[in-house]
């Protein structure tokens, strides 16, 4: 039996190897006393000359046992300083190997951490599991099969999110309320229906300080749906949700203890949103952010409150579309009767839904096209952030999973490459008596500590990862929700894997060289030939394994690379540099007709005094990031197809720098009541007037069954082409109406203001100027226009700058494997070599030798992985922008940047080669 | 005690160790008989202290230089009898080798005028 196994089983069997010992020390007594009643002692006298002569009976046994516990410890001390010692002997390897281990674990854990917080947690309310989300389904409706101003189906107005789905076509959570209204009254398989609908936006003043802040309407049993109890006050009940009922607002922990010091302060004050006085009457739990892991609401409002603080929003919700049959807006969600399924709630609820919204057909095409509805899962809330992340999360996340792959490698080849070497050390010590399992064990500490110091050290890069991450993601956004906790099961499973790679790496070639046949390793302290070649190819694998992921990773931060640099040079038409921009809201905060224009056209006054700015203008939204609005446009009652529109202030073209090519920009003369006139964009007037200028021609602006009312402009200038809505799709005709003679009420406004230098260096003396024209008005949004282009390509951003990072990571693991291989190859050969070269092989020769290997093991690694990496990139295909997955310049690119790593790698080893002298060489042998 | 005992010697550190493997060369046997035969084989120069004694034997059963197995002793009594493993053979025989030569060597420096002799 091994000494190993031996300590093992002794410190399992303590209690009976303590019987034994005092059975041990016993018989001495006795066999002592015998004697000395043999040499006439006395059987008392014998007894206590035979316990004197033994001495402390207890401290003796403390001495025994010192040496069961010791001899264990001895050899594991001994074990470890062995191990350190290697370690510190191979510095290189061994550094490289401990961090692209802690690498691929810290990565690893970090972002399965975020994965796990995204995708897997559940809604920290009671019984997650019961509560189900309610959506509906519908063919997606054919624009064409609608008749002349009749909709193709129900659903007459959308306010809401809605996708379109391979298979189900349409699918959108949003009802209208009297769906809302048949399906609480189900009560055999739901025990609760609840409704909500974010109120986005809201200008909230407290104290006399007006701020944005984000809320939530909800039905009055959406807290007693959730089950959850206040933390101060009361919560929303069914009696708040009434036309009637005095209007109140229930706050979140974090805005009470923010703006009113405590939850305690918060209940029974008076608050101002959107102009409106209401009172909060109480607080949610600090756990609860509501029902959208993305979204974590302030406010909590009654959804009839939605009326009363919408009046003023030209665009919001009036107490007829409340009850509209098919006007489809608020979100439902519900919970499950005790033991009753998802399938089963769909099964009783569908007919019921189905009959309901039969009725609200009003013709056959709108029959044939109903929604149908869906039960789904809700214990994990609404699912925008998983959508919204969860694919570039599974993307990262396999590029995470190939580090540690890579780094396994590299690893285990390591090992395999140590242990080959030590082949000669291990014979000369078994020839000495050493025992095997003593050995072996010697082996598996020195693999185990180098992965254990990965992983210790993977712990701290999974911290820094997850706030990289974290950072990364926010880009800036203050009130970034999604927040990761480093997951302990996950890095437990990165941890085991790297920690048994080291064990099965570091025990296989451990067996192998102590199975060692002691004679003829000893006579040739080189490892025999057979052996060494099965190892051999086993590390070649690995190198062309490393190789082989390393092309991937090079392929993808290629492409990312590239998407990314198309983005940026992508044309805006406009100079993005210098511009700050930010959002003000002056209608919600109680301005209207026609107080508003002159209110935003006195703050566009007032900033043009600041010094250092150089223009002033304003737009309802900013060019890029937001998206773009529509509306009919048509150049003498024939449509302009796609026309898109963006109101602007006097001087906007000059601000943004956007070239007029024909006329005049918009200026100070047109005023609400002069002229109707519009700018339009080269794009609009090629596509309405071909090469004819229009200039002085007309266009009839809104109307023709859209919300906005008709208006007939004159056209007064033409712009070159200017990026409205974002960077990766090309921009429609624009139209560039004025702000104050738009045919709808003037609401919120974007200003941008062209600076000489850092263009925040300006925003204290905006938000003054601001608060200086009117307290009720907060300053929201305030970012350069440089940055607003960022935040709309920031994943671009982050997939090329963490693809680059780990593509590097991994061609450098990939390229010391190969270079540890060759090393060690030419190390052995260097008899062989000697012997070329003393029979006339010029050193160029050897140093081709060595490197048609490295060559040969590229090529194989490349061989596998370049048709891999055709296949695998036509699943990024959705991140690419201007190219296609199989980019040839990304692949060449990658795949010389391997090439060239690898002779690199490849080089020095084979120069060592060369630089072998025959006549050392040989007597060596 | 008026027994009459020839001047000790103090054992040196490390032969304990010795000295146990040599006794059991001879076969297996008991920690009292261990302590026994090396009194009575060095004519009672060497008195091994049963306070050094058992740790010792543990600490080579630990090193897997000896083994032990429970056997009946002479006197009818379950004992812990001790023998030799291979490995305790192989390491006696390296460290009676340094002994040899450590004692020569001691020989040869101490007793200069034997060399002639």
């Amino acid at each position: 039996m091994s000494s190993f196994f031996r300590k093992l089983n002794w410190l399992l069997q303590c209690g009976r190897k303590e019987a034994e010992l005092r059975e041990e020390l016993e018989f001495h007594l006795d066999a002592e006393a015998e004697e000395g009643k043999e040499a006439g002692l006395a059987q008392e006298q014998a007894k206590w000359a035979a316990h004197r002569d033994l001495g402390n009976t207890t401290l003796l046994q403390e001495n025994v046992r010192a040496v069961w516990i010791w001899t264990f410890w001895e050899h594991l001390v001994q074990d470890v300083r062995y191990a350190v010692r290697m370690m510190a002997g191979n510095k290189t390897f061994s550094t490289l190997a401990v961090l692209s281990l802690a690498l691929g674990i810290g990565a690893n854990t970090a972002i399965y951490s975020f994965m796990d917080s995204i995708l897997l947690r559940s809604l920290p309310v009671s019984d997650p599991a019961s509560l189900v989300v309610l959506k509906w389904h519908s063919r997606a409706p054919d624009p064409n099969e609608g008749t002349e101003g009749k909709p193709a189906h129900v659903m007459h107005s959308m306010n809401g999110s809605a996708d379109a789905d391979p298979k189900l076509g349409l699918v959108a959570p949003i009802f209208p309320f009297p769906a809302f209204e048949v399906l609480q009254k189900n009560d055999s398989v739901l025990s609760s229906v609840f409704a909500y609908r974010p109120a986005r936006d809201l200008n909230v003043m407290v104290k006399g300080q007006a701020d944005i802040t984000q809320g939530e309407y909800v039905s009055g049993d959406y807290f007693r749906g959730l089950q959850i109890a206040p933390a101060a006050g009361r919560l929303i009940i069914l009696d708040d949700d009434r036309v009637e009922s005095p209007a109140v607002a229930v706050v979140s922990m974090k805005f009470s203890q923010k703006r009113f010091g405590s939850a305690a302060n918060a209940a029974g004050q008076t608050i101002l949103i959107n102009n409106v006085p209401l009172t909060v009457v109480g607080v949610t739990p600090p756990e609860f952010f509501g029902i959208d892991p993305a979204a974590a609401p302030d406010l909590y409002l009654p959804l009839h409150s939605n009326v009363l603080l919408e009046a003023a929003n030209p665009f919001g919700t009036r107490a007829n579309t409340y009850l509209a049959q098919n006007e489809y807006w608020i979100e439902m969600m519900a919970r499950l009767r005790p033991g009753v399924s998802i399938t089963q709630a769909q099964a009783a609820l569908a007919p019921q839904f189905h009959q309901w919204v039969d009725s609200t057909a009003s013709n056959d095409i709108e029959r044939a096209n109903l929604p149908t509805l869906l039960v789904q899962q809700g214990g994990g809330g609404l699912e925008s952030l998983r959508r919204q992340y969860s694919k570039p999360l599974y993307f990262l996340m396999t590029l995470v999973g190939l580090i540690l792959a890579i780094a396994c490698a590299n690893i285990a080849n390591l090992l395999l490459a140590r242990a080959t070497a030590r082949r000669g050390e291990m014979a000369l010590r078994l020839s000495l008596g050493a025992g095997r399992l003593r050995l072996v064990r010697q082996l598996l500490t020195e693999s185990v500590m180098l992965a254990s110091f990965g992983g210790l050290l993977g712990i701290l890069f999974a911290v820094w990862g997850i706030r990289l991450l974290t950072l990364l993601l926010a880009n800036g956004q203050t009130d970034f929700t999604l927040h990761a906790n480093l997951n302990w099961h996950v890095l437990g499973v990165a941890a085991a894997l790297s920690i048994s790679t080291g064990v099965l790496f570091g025990l296989a070639p451990a067996l192998q060289s102590t199975r060692v046949d002691v004679v003829p390793a000893l006579k040739k302290l080189r490892a025999s030939e057979s052996r060494s070649r099965v190892r051999l190819s086993l590390s070649r694998v690995l190198v062309v394994l490393q190789i082989a992921l390393s092309l991937l990773m090079l392929v993808a931060a290629g492409l990312f690379g590239r998407t990314l640099s198309n983005l940026q040079s992508v044309e805006t038409g406009f100079n993005r540099e210098n511009v700050l921009l930010f959002h003000l809201n002056a209608r919600q905060a109680g301005h209207r007709e026609t107080e508003i224009i002159s209110f935003y056209k006195d703050l566009q006054e007032r900033f043009r005094t600041v010094p250092g700015v150089r223009n002033v203008s304003l737009a309802n939204y900013p060019l890029i990031g937001w998206g773009h609005w529509g509306t009919n446009i048509s150049v003498s009652d024939k449509p302009v197809p796609r026309t898109v529109f963006l109101t602007v202030g006097p001087e906007f073209f000059t601000t943004m720098q956007i070239p007029i090519v024909l006329g005049r920009g918009i200026g100070e003369r047109d005023q609400p009541g002069s002229p109707a006139v519009v700018v339009v964009s080269e794009l609009f007037a090629k596509t309405s007037f071909g090469n004819e200028n229009p200039v002085g021609h007309h266009l009839t602006f809104g109307g023709g069954g859209s919300s906005i009312p008709a208006r007939d402009m004159e056209i007064v200038g033409v712009t070159r082409n200017a990026r409205y809505g974002d960077l990766k799709h090309d921009t429609p005709p624009v139209v560039y109406v004025a702000y104050n003679q738009n045919p709808m009420p003037v609401d919120e406004m974007t200003y941008t203001l062209r600076t000489a230098g850092d263009p925040l260096a300006y925003v204290n003396t905006v938000r003054e100027i601001v608060h200086r024209a009117d307290a009720r008005v907060p300053v929201d949004q305030v970012r350069t226009q440089a940055a607003e282009i960022d935040q709309t390509i920031n994943q671009e951003i982050i997939f090329a700058r963490l693809c680059t990072a780990f593509a590097v990571l991994a061609l450098m693991i990939a390229a010391v494997g190969l270079y540890g291989t060759m090393s060690y190859n030419v190390a052995r050969r260097t008899g062989e070599i000697g012997i070329r070269m003393a029979l006339g092989a010029q050193r160029g020769t050897v140093i081709w030798m060595v490197l048609r290997e490295v060559l040969i093991l590229a090529a194989v690694g490349l061989a596998i992985s370049v048709p891999a990496a055709f296949l695998t990139s036509k699943l990024v295909e959705s991140f690419l922008f201007g190219m296609k997955p199989n980019d040839p310049l990304a692949m060449t690119l990658a795949v010389a940047t391997l090439l060239s790593a690898a002779l690199l790698a490849g080089y020095l080893p084979a120069r060592k080669a060369s630089r072998i002298d025959p006549m050392i060489a040989l007597r060596h042998e | 005690m008026s027994r009459k005992s020839p001047p000790r010697v103090e054992l040196l550190q490390g032969t304990l160790d010795v000295l146990i493997l040599r006794t059991l060369l001879t076969g297996p046997t008991h920690g009292h008989a261990i302590a026994k035969h090396i009194q009575r084989t060095s004519e009672d120069l060497l008195q091994v202290e049963t306070g050094s004694l058992y740790p010792a034997l543990h600490r080579l059963e630990a090193k897997g230089w000896i083994a032990a197995s429970w056997e009946l002793s002479d006197k009818g009594k379950r004992a812990k009898y001790y023998h030799l493993t291979p490995q305790g053979r192989k390491h006696l025989a390296s460290e009676h080798s340094k002994w040899d030569a450590f004692a020569r060597a001691m020989g040869l420096i101490l007793n200069p005028g034997d060399q002639e002799a």
